[in-house]
């Protein structure tokens, strides 16, 4: 992010974005020769890929739900990307059509699909900023339009902080959402985890990965316990994704392979 | 949609199953349940399809479709759907019929039809809907660009203190109005405007007041000038383009608004602020103008409009700036024709009126030009004296003269002094004494033959060194003359203070001399002054002698000696000389 600020982003399609590449490992047509390139790039060094995308989707799915049914009615969703089945938005305000959500998302394609998405939905809105801009996103004026911090939200940083580098100090990234945060508030965070990952996997899938503007950074369960600072981790803790709160028992099997690990944490006062 | 005959309790162990089948294929939005519950519905669907006379493919389609919108839409759903509908419908839900696996493979071929169908109009729906996406950031990327662009281009080309167009734009600007094609016949003008003494605000009030006065001035003008382009240039300068004006009279009006808009007194910060502004004005037609030229001749006549006192214009004068310029190259040249050795003295004699006889002659500088000929001293002192230069080149012309001027001794006892012309900035010099000593320890020359001229307005200052080095020379034996005595202050006090030996009248009182009718009051005055002078112990030698009519007159008057063309016109020191010899 060196470039002058009043230097904006250019559109390259020719340049996969991870957005587009996760909407493909979900089985959507949202994407481009460039991203299904990456992708398949991706499935033949990971297998897994596609299953960890589907897995990972569901963890939002039924931590939005548990949500929902915690009371909470606002969802602050960063790093949203392609906004395809399954969004927080349909989940929450299929739950309650009063529901409020902002999604944030640095990538300014998916950015517009959100809007023509959510275009017509009073409740929801779309705001394009970096996770790495904590600040910049919490004075965001559609957030504070939408969102009223001084009651309870729940923060969705799932799949996206494998993408924010050490250098970047994502604890003092979350820190700094945590501490804008009423209590009662909630942060779902999920990202990709190298335990019981070879050595040569890990560094396949770093390589797919540095074509696109996001490079991977992978973390052990231990660091992204660590990150829940501040909240009061919900059962089961931080686990792989399948594992947490399944619908079915036998829906948790073979869990390690969706290599997504998350958790949810309650803000407590 | 219908209701479907439902053979078995829900969810049945046929549903259940291909739910389980389904799962992990795509991304599925729905717990295990509501996905088991959905397949139930298209199980029965598929049975009452099978058994239903006349048998309708329809059924296969929308079961295919529904699986798609349901997001069971990759083609593994599609190949585990086939599979587990083949091997365990009919036999799960114990259906029986004539022709099961006639229809089973029809309706096989509707579901994957219908599949098929839904998810090619899927895809193709989303791919547009990308594409459309990716447009619209391109177009949202683009506008931001072009939107910092301009934000850009507007930080560079304005002032952040008072947001007035900056150099840049006004250059720009003044381009484009003396390029416009089709504009050669136009006329353009611009207004240098300055404020008066501003400095003296940033001084004594500080920069911050300095800087709020500078933006209020800006407002001002901006108001004032209305369409005509305002910017600032720096500091206290800022500049108005007025475009298709119909001659100076225009631009005058434009200068007299701007004054007007400044005089007003600032409330800035408390303090009330009484201020000017001068303005140079040029104004010309747009054939052959070309912006450097144009603001250089605006900034020259601003500088006409400050040194004629400020809170003024002054108007583009083609001449008086071909002198200035002129007179600044020659300024210029002055220290490299000193070291070239192109200047050189002339004498003109300094003649008794009692025996004719040559006591002295005055030393006047010459400059042997490259390019101009001989020029004479009018046409470059006064211009040393105002850029400092003189202190050099006086200097050269004292030590030039006491060295020659010891050479005319070895003629015999009764040489002639020499009178050398000291300025008023050579007077003041801390280093005079020594200077004049030094040079009288190096040529030799004995210190009574040292003239030094010099004029009523060095003496005018209150400086008590000038007096204190005459007064030190004279003790030494060197001759103190006041040059051009009686026109300019004339203040005696100085003759009561200061070690005078002569006064040299100035040629106005002689030329009067000249008609015996009219004379009368300067012979008077020229008595009165010799009188003076000889009561105070003083030589008097008239300049500007040029009859013989005006030397008798002199001489009856009691004046020691004269000066002029009558008596001999400046010329080199061996001409002069050998008058003696």
């Amino acid at each position: 992010m060196q470039r002058p600020d009043w230097a904006p982003d250019t559109i390259d399609i020719e340049r996969p974005s991870v957005a587009r590449m996760y909407d493909y490992y979900l089985g959507g047509s949202h994407n481009f020769a460039a991203d299904r390139a990456a992708a398949q790039a991706m499935v033949a060094a990971v297998p897994e890929a596609p299953l960890m995308a589907q897995a990972n989707r569901a963890f939002l799915r039924r931590a939005v739900h548990h949500l929902a049914d915690a009371g909470i009615r606002q969802f602050l969703d960063i790093g949203s990307g392609i906004p395809t089945v399954g969004n927080v938005h349909e989940i929450a305000q299929q739950l309650d059509p009063q529901s409020r959500v902002v999604y944030v998302d640095v990538d300014p394609v998916a950015v517009a699909h959100s809007r023509e998405i959510l275009a017509g939905n009073e409740q929801a809105a779309v705001v394009q900023e970096d996770l790495r801009h904590p600040e910049a996103i919490l004075a965001h004026p559609d957030v504070r339009k939408l969102l009223d911090l001084s009651q309870p939200v729940a923060v969705m940083v799932v799949a996206v902080l494998h993408f924010v580098s050490d250098d970047d100090r994502p604890a003092e990234l979350l820190r700094t959402l945590r501490d804008a945060l009423a209590p009662g508030s909630y942060l779902v965070l999920s990202q990709a985890s190298d335990d019981g990952r070879s050595e040569d996997e890990r560094a396949e899938a770093e390589r797919v990965y540095r074509r696109t503007d996001s490079p991977l950074w992978v973390r052990s369960r231990a660091e992204l316990t660590a990150l829940f600072d501040g909240f009061e981790l919900l059962d089961p803790g931080v686990v792989w994704v399948p594992q947490w709160r399944p619908d079915t028992p036998e829906s948790a099997g073979d869990a390690e392979r969706a290599v997504f690990m998350g958790g949810v944490g309650r803000l407590g006062g | 949609m219908a209701e479907s005959p439902r053979a078995t309790p829900y969810p049945g162990t046929f549903a259940r199953a291909w739910a389980k089948a389904v799962s992990g294929t795509s991304y599925l939005p729905m717990t295990q349940a509501q996905l088991e519950s959905l397949l139930d519905r298209l199980t029965g669907e598929l049975a009452g399809a099978l058994l239903t006379e006349p048998f309708d493919l329809r059924a296969g389609h929308r079961v295919g479709a529904e699986l798609v919108a349901a997001h069971i839409a990759s083609a593994e759903g599609l190949g585990r759907t086939v599979e587990v509908i083949q091997l365990r419908l009919v036999r799960d839900l114990g259906l029986v019929a004539e022709d099961v696996e006639d229809r089973m493979a029809r309706l096989l071929a509707a579901v994957a039809t219908g599949y098929a169908r839904a998810l090619r109009d899927r895809t193709l729906d989303e791919q547009e809907s990308i594409r459309r996406a990716a447009m619209r950031a391109r177009t949202q990327a683009e506008r931001a660009l072009r939107a910092s662009e301009a934000r850009f281009r507007h930080q560079a080309t304005h002032d952040p203190l008072t947001g007035l167009p900056n150099r840049t734009l006004f250059t720009e600007r003044l381009t484009a109005a003396l390029n416009e094609p089709g504009r050669g016949a136009q006329r353009v003008g611009v207004c240098f405007l300055d404020l008066d003494r501003f400095k003296v605000v940033n001084d004594t009030l500080g920069h911050q007041i300095g800087d709020l006065l500078l933006a209020t001035v800006a407002e001002r003008l901006r108001k004032a000038m209305g369409e005509h382009l305002v910017a600032r240039l720096g500091g206290d300068e800022f500049v108005i383009l007025v475009e298709r004006t119909n001659g100076t009279d225009d631009m005058v009006a434009v200068a007299e608004t701007a004054l007007a808009a400044v005089r007003t007194p600032a409330l800035v910060d408390g303090h009330e602020l009484q201020i000017s502004a001068s303005i140079g004005i040029v104004e010309r037609q747009v054939a052959g103008a070309n912006p450097t030229d144009l603001m250089r001749a605006a900034d020259s006549t601003l500088h006409w409009a400050k040194s004629a006192g400020g809170a003024r214009w002054a108007l583009y004068d083609a001449e008086r700036n071909q002198r200035e310029l002129a007179r600044y190259a020659l300024s210029a040249a002055i220290p490299a024709a000193l070291e070239r050795g192109e200047f050189y003295l002339d004498y003109q004699p300094l003649t008794s009126l009692r025996d004719g006889s040559l006591v002295g002659v005055e030393a006047l500088v010459r400059w042997r030009h490259p390019e101009l000929g001989v020029l004479r001293p009018d046409s470059f002192i006064g211009l040393a004296e105002e850029t400092g230069l003189i202190v050099q080149l006086g200097g050269w012309v004292l030590a030039e003269a006491c060295r020659e001027a010891e050479a005319w001794s070895a003629g015999g006892a009764s040489a002639p002094f020499v009178s050398v012309n000291l300025a008023v900035r050579q007077v003041h010099r801390p280093g005079l004494v020594q200077e004049v000593r030094a040079l009288l320890r190096q040529t030799g020359l004995p210190p009574e033959r040292l003239q030094l001229e010099i004029t009523e307005s060095t003496m005018m200052s209150t400086a008590e060194e000038p007096v204190r080095a005459l007064r030190v020379l004279a003790d030494l034996g060197v001759r103190i003359a006041i040059d051009d005595f009686g026109t300019g202050y004339s203040n005696l006090a100085y003759l009561r203070d200061l070690p005078v030996t002569e006064l040299k009248v100035a040629g106005e009182f002689v030329a009067g001399l000249r008609s015996p009718s009219v004379g009368r009051t300067d012979e008077r005055i020229l008595a009165s002054l010799v009188s003076l002078a000889h009561a105070l112990d003083l030589t008097v030698t008239a300049e500007g002698v040029e009859t013989a009519g005006q030397a008798e007159r002199l001489r009856a008057i009691g004046c020691d000696a004269a000066q002029g063309w009558h008596f001999g016109r400046p010329a080199p020191a061996d001409r002069i000389l050998a008058r003696i010899r």
